[in-house]
């Protein structure tokens, strides 16, 4: 299992902007004033990066008690990594984890003028890659990929029959990066299909319903009926039980145009629905199928409807608490990959590894803050010492780049051996003695954040 | 030996010239006690500036000039900037005060938020709490111990954070200074190596001397691009870790220990 959020170059702008939504109502009014420079993306942009919580990556191979292949661990580190992105998205931080965060969707995410609906994104819009421009704003829903390897084939309208031509297409076409390395996109392949569906106990066999529950019964009764119209459709047709609750085809449901059938598993945390995610409700989509198909469905049977794709969309544990712990682990496991590339002298895989694990490490840093944040009082030689410690890990990763860069893997390897040393003696203490603290502290969280609000209340009451 | 030092930045050639000129480096004689002192009056002029600038900026506020209260604020950011070599580990409770950063309601960025995000000048008493700060540091900057250790330290840490968080919109995201803010960090850094480090680390070991003004000068020219976004995050941040690996090699060959990151001179 792996968690994350990510630190990226817009970071604070997006923030300062997240805090100023709520109190505007909507994403798109934002009066946030810059002067002079300004931030990479448009301000009012939101990449919902400092959670508490966040989605869980169910991994097929931890389910088993399996160990995370090296090419499994590579991709991950590649998903994390703006580099492999060019033009805006590496300058700005962005990878494809700010959207599909921990191989998931990112329903708040937001960027003005390239999303219409927080979840959704303007791929062939002016930002990120300006020759793919299509001079119109139709962005699409930001998908999970749970269960990438089952919902084939991939791209809201089904362009692309393999994932891997799906990952190439957008690393090159969507966010202007250099062509990918075979190994690479052999990585984020093997990644992608290593993130499973949360298991939901509520499904059996066929995908089938285990509820007592009428109004769950009911409304499975009704994903199967036959269309009045046509009786050679329904619900199930294309949303198939036993298949995924796909049928790997385009279907024209009156939304404009032909876009794959998209899964229902899990889809109670994939918000918003459609294929541009003008949907935020099943209660809505329910209605829209109601009209466009003539379906005649009473309140109740709507209702019913929506309780089986509630039961339908369910997963065990959805979401996990952000801890010091999962960070460590995570930042340990990227850090497995150098012993590989180490010896294998690949120092493209090197660089790759140290600038990711030292966005990771960098942004956990920000999570104990400074001296100079006059909302976190107390603890601040801990702060200090945990701080202090990353810091150090950040520097040791510098020396095994700079060994490696000049052919001198013995060097990296020391260093890497010394990272590995000084993480197992003092620097998960150190950050645990800071923790009540930090930003993990959900109370210090919420004085940090809150202190932001009545900075941008200051500014508004003039 | 002594040296005619010309520092190569901006604004303090002129100073830096007089200064070398009058008190000749020597290497043999306590050579960071009278670098030190040397030092010291970079801090009071850079410090003297600031506190010049917040003057300014209450008074232009007084006759309800905002215009010219902004450009006074970016004016006293220029010499607070470059002095964040001392005062983040000689005098971090006065930092906190003066520097609070991000979510600020004292300090400079308090003022930034109103003069420059309202564009107020309703500030209450707290400009004049700024001027009180400012003052005191002026004050202590003038008779306190500095210790090589702690500005190396400081040098360190300041290297580290260009490479940090600041490309992303920045500190001073409001005022649209914070690759200004960065530039003066970058000049600060340089003016206290040239000053202290750069002849003891160049008789001890020239190769590595070498290495650290290379980085130097990369971490400058990386910075020295029209706006924030003009700015590669990643080269930027490999400069200043690079710059910080070498810094903390230069430790022990002064004699010092390994510059820490994170601690206070005291």
């Amino acid at each position: 299992m792996t968690t994350r959020r990510r630190r990226s170059h817009v970071g604070r702008a997006a923030w300062v902007a997240a805090l100023l939504l709520p109190a505007l109502a909507t994403p798109d009014a934002n009066s946030f004033p810059l002067f002079g420079d300004q931030t990479i993306l448009p301000s009012g942009t939101e990449l919902n990066q400092d959670g508490i919580s966040l989605p869980r990556e169910q991994s097929r191979t931890e389910a088993v008690e399996g160990i995370r292949s090296y090419l499994v661990k590579l991709g991950d580190i590649a998903f994390n990594s703006p580099a492999i992105l060019g033009g805006m998205a590496r300058q700005a931080g962005i990878s494809c984890n700010s959207c599909h965060i921990n191989g998931t969707s990112n329903p708040k995410f937001f960027i003005p003028g390239l999303s219409t609906h927080s979840g959704t994104l303007d791929t062939t819009g002016p930002l990120f890659n300006p020759r793919a421009d299509n001079g119109s704003l139709d962005p699409v829903r930001i998908p999970s990929l749970r269960g990438a390897r089952y919902l084939a084939p991939y791209g809201i309208d089904g362009r692309f029959s393999s994932l891997r031509d799906f990952v190439r297409n957008v690393i090159v076409g969507e966010f202007s990066g250099p062509e990918p390395s075979p190994v690479i996109l052999d990585a984020i392949v093997a990644y992608l299909q290593d993130i499973d569906f949360l298991n939901n106990r509520r499904l059996g066999p066929a995908g089938r319903l285990l509820t007592t529950d009428e109004a769950e019964l009911r409304g499975q009764a009704l994903f199967n009926k036959p269309f009045p119209h046509d009786p050679s459709l329904s619900c199930a047709t294309c949303h198939l039980p036993s298949g995924a609750f796909v049928d790997h085809c385009q279907h024209d449901v009156g939304s404009g145009g032909l876009f794959k059938t998209p899964t229902l598993l899990n889809g109670n945390f994939n918000r918003p629905y459609f294929h541009d995610g003008r949907f935020d409700t099943y209660e809505q989509v329910v209605a829209h199928f109601n009209r466009v198909f003539s379906l005649s469905l009473s309140a109740q049977d709507q209702h019913d409807l929506v309780a089986y794709l509630n039961a339908v969309g369910d997963g065990e544990r959805p979401y996990i608490i952000n801890r010091i712990g999962v960070q460590l682990q995570e930042i340990s496991d990227f850090v497995s990959v150098l012993d590989t590339a180490i010896q294998a002298h690949d120092v493209d895989i090197i660089s790759l590894t140290v600038n990711t694990v030292d966005d990771e490490l960098r942004e956990l840093i920000e999570q104990f803050p400074d001296h100079r944040d006059p909302a976190v009082t107390g603890g601040q030689a801990e702060r200090r010492r945990a701080r202090s410690a990353l810091k150090d890990l950040v520097l040791k990763l510098s020396r095994i780049e700079l060994a490696a860069s000049v052919g001198d893997f013995d060097e990296a390897a020391a260093e890497l051996h010394s990272y590995r040393y000084e993480t197992s003696i003092g620097v998960a203490a150190a950050l645990r003695a800071a923790e009540p603290w930090s930003l993990f502290n959900p109370k210090i969280h919420d004085a940090h954040y809150n202190a932001m609000r009545q900075m941008l209340q200051t500014m508004s009451k003039h | 030996m002594n040296s005619a030092f010309v520092c190569t930045f901006g604004p303090l050639t002129f100073l830096c010239v007089v200064l070398a000129s009058a008190v000749p480096y020597s290497t043999n004689a306590a050579p960071f006690d009278e670098a030190t002192e040397r030092y010291r009056l970079f801090m009071i002029a850079d410090l003297d500036r600031a506190l010049d600038g917040v003057r300014a900026l209450r008074d232009r506020v007084k006759a309800n000039d905002i215009p010219r209260a902004k450009q006074a604020w970016i004016d006293a950011r220029i010499g607070w900037e470059r002095s964040e070599v001392f005062t983040s580990g000689f005098i971090p409770e006065l930092d906190d005060a003066i520097d609070s950063w991000p979510d600020a309601a004292t300090g400079f960025h308090g003022l930034e938020v109103k003069l420059f995000g309202a564009n107020s000048g309703d500030f209450g008493d707290e400009t004049d709490m700024l001027i009180l700060h400012l003052t005191d540091a002026d004050e202590r900057v003038r008779s306190m111990q500095l210790t090589p250790q702690g500005l190396l330290n400081g040098v360190t840490r300041l290297a580290y954070e260009i490479g940090d968080s600041k490309v992303d919109g920045g500190e001073s995201r409001l005022s649209g200074t914070s690759l200004d803010d960065m530039r003066n960090n970058a000049d600060g850094i340089e003016l206290a190596y040239r000053t202290l480090f750069a002849s003891p680390l160049e008789a001890s070991d020239p190769k590595l001397a070498e290495q650290v003004r290379s980085d130097i000068d990369q971490l400058k020219a990386l910075l020295k691009v029209q706006n924030l976004r003009g700015i590669d995050p990643y080269k930027l941040q490999k400069a200043s870790e690079a710059l910080v690996v070498a810094l903390q090699a230069a430790g022990p060959k002064l004699g010092l220990e390994t510059p820490s990151l994170e601690g206070t001179a005291k």
